[in-house]
């Protein structure tokens, strides 16, 4: 029992360490491939697509990378309208009695206890690129899409809650009631984990934002910016580029798709 | 082999008495398309042969979702939420019926009558999305109707003098 469990172990790290090195490998080589095409065209010519809206019939591809970009210091700490948006969007209506409703998406107030210093920011799924709720899910049902979003399959999903304990953002929800007048693009129920999509439902459709971001720019905060950050001449990777942006525990090296501004 | 021979007739003729019986009994218990009353859709015809759709509905459904929650693809032609725009109507009263009523919504009248038991929607919506939003919104304005009740009684008693 004790050898089959070594042999076990082993396996499984050395599969982990060939399928870790594949991946890098395969990286780097289409990023050097995407900078050698890059270099060879003309100025403002660009070999890849850039493009947002991709055909319905068309798989997603990693060509583009969803993200988004909140300036912390134009989040009102009064205004919860990107909560009740999301909320909206994805039929997220509170349940009467329930005192589990599910959060895809927060507003907190971060506070420096040195300075006294307190911000309001919106909290969500940030959509890593090294997602940690994908490496503990047991069925495969957490899984990251070609474009960058992290996603739940829910018919794969058997609610042990295992990613809700791996995620540093504690950004997922479980839902522990039945529920009912679920909307056709949010389908949800009871048993299975959730958290924010990136709206991806929109995105597919070609909507080009997401529901809060559209929420905050008609509250006229315009602290959200949805895009991709692979198009260097997206608002948000240009936006990136001038002022930076933060991720919220960096230190964990997950490359997180949410960024932070003035934190 | 001549010993063989009628003994060969008797297999031939039960064989074709049990081809006969069997025949018989599955025009006993097949079922009859036009027992079940299932509800008209609102198109003309379905997105594939309707005959086709009987048997195989199920495997196009389950392809279709892996590519849209996996690789983002979302046509409409063997979408769940397609099938249901077309297939789910308003009856006379102008009400959609739910999954629950397996009288008139149209995947319900079909999988009570074969016994099939599926949970797909105890998470998919058993309605088109105007119909889920137009009840939601039903259902907020009574509740602030309710409460508005509850107010203007309470402001009654306050402002009531006192003797």
């Amino acid at each position: 029992m004790n050898q089959m469990n070594k042999k076990y172990a082993l396996l499984s790290k050395s599969e982990q360490d060939v399928s870790q090195g594949v991946d890098k490998g395969k990286r780097t080589f289409i990023g050097g491939l995407v900078g050698a095409s890059g270099l060879a065209v003309a100025p403002g010519v660009m070999l890849y697509q850039t493009a947002s809206a991709k055909p319905v019939e068309q798989a997603v591809s990693n060509a583009v990378r969803w993200g988004m970009l909140v300036n912390v210091n134009q989040c009102a700490e009064d205004c919860d309208d990107c909560v009740t948006a999301c909320n909206d969007e994805h039929g997220l209506w509170p349940k009467e009695g329930s005192t589990t409703d599910s959060q895809w998406i927060r507003k907190l107030t971060v506070k420096d206890p040195s300075t006294g210093n307190a911000k309001s920011l919106p909290m969500m799924c940030q959509h890593c690129e090294n997602p940690p709720c994908v490496d503990v899910c047991p069925t495969g049902a957490s899984f990251k899409r070609e474009d960058g979003i992290v996603l739940v399959n829910m018919h794969t999903c058997i609610g042990c809650r295992y990613c809700m304990m791996a995620c540093p953002y504690k950004a997922r929800s479980f839902v522990h009631e039945t529920l009912e007048n679920q909307l056709p693009d949010s389908p949800r129920g009871k048993g299975c984990v959730e958290s924010c999509n990136m709206c991806v439902n929109k995105i597919d459709a070609g909507d080009n934002t997401t529901a809060c971001a559209e929420a905050c720019s008609k509250a006229g905060h315009e602290a959200i910016t949805f895009g991709d950050l692979n198009d260097p001449e997206s608002d948000i990777s240009t936006q990136l580029k001038a002022h930076g942006g933060n991720q919220i525990r960096a230190d964990l090296g997950l490359n997180t798709g949410v960024r932070y501004q003035g934190l | 082999m001549r010993i063989l021979l009628p003994k060969l007739a008797v297999i031939k003729h039960s064989l074709a008495l049990i081809l006969v019986l069997i025949l018989g009994m599955s025009s006993v218990y097949a079922v009859d398309e036009h027992a079940i009353n299932v509800p008209a859709p609102k198109g003309e015809e379905c997105v594939e042969d309707a005959k086709w759709m009987r048997v195989n509905h199920f495997k196009t459904v389950l392809n279709h979702r892996d590519d849209t929650v996996i690789r983002g693809i979302r046509t409409t032609k063997h979408s769940l939420k397609n099938c249901i725009d077309c297939h789910i109507t308003p009856n006379e009263t102008g009400d959609y019926a739910r999954y629950s009523n397996s009288e008139e919504h149209f995947c319900a009248s079909c999988h009570t009558t074969a016994a099939v038991t599926i949970d797909c929607f105890s998470c998919h919506a058993d309605r088109p999305e105007h119909v889920i939003r137009a009840a939601r919104q039903q259902s907020q304005l009574e509740a602030l109707k309710e409460n508005s009740v509850h107010v203007s009684a309470t402001e009654l008693i306050l402002n009531t003098p006192q003797p």
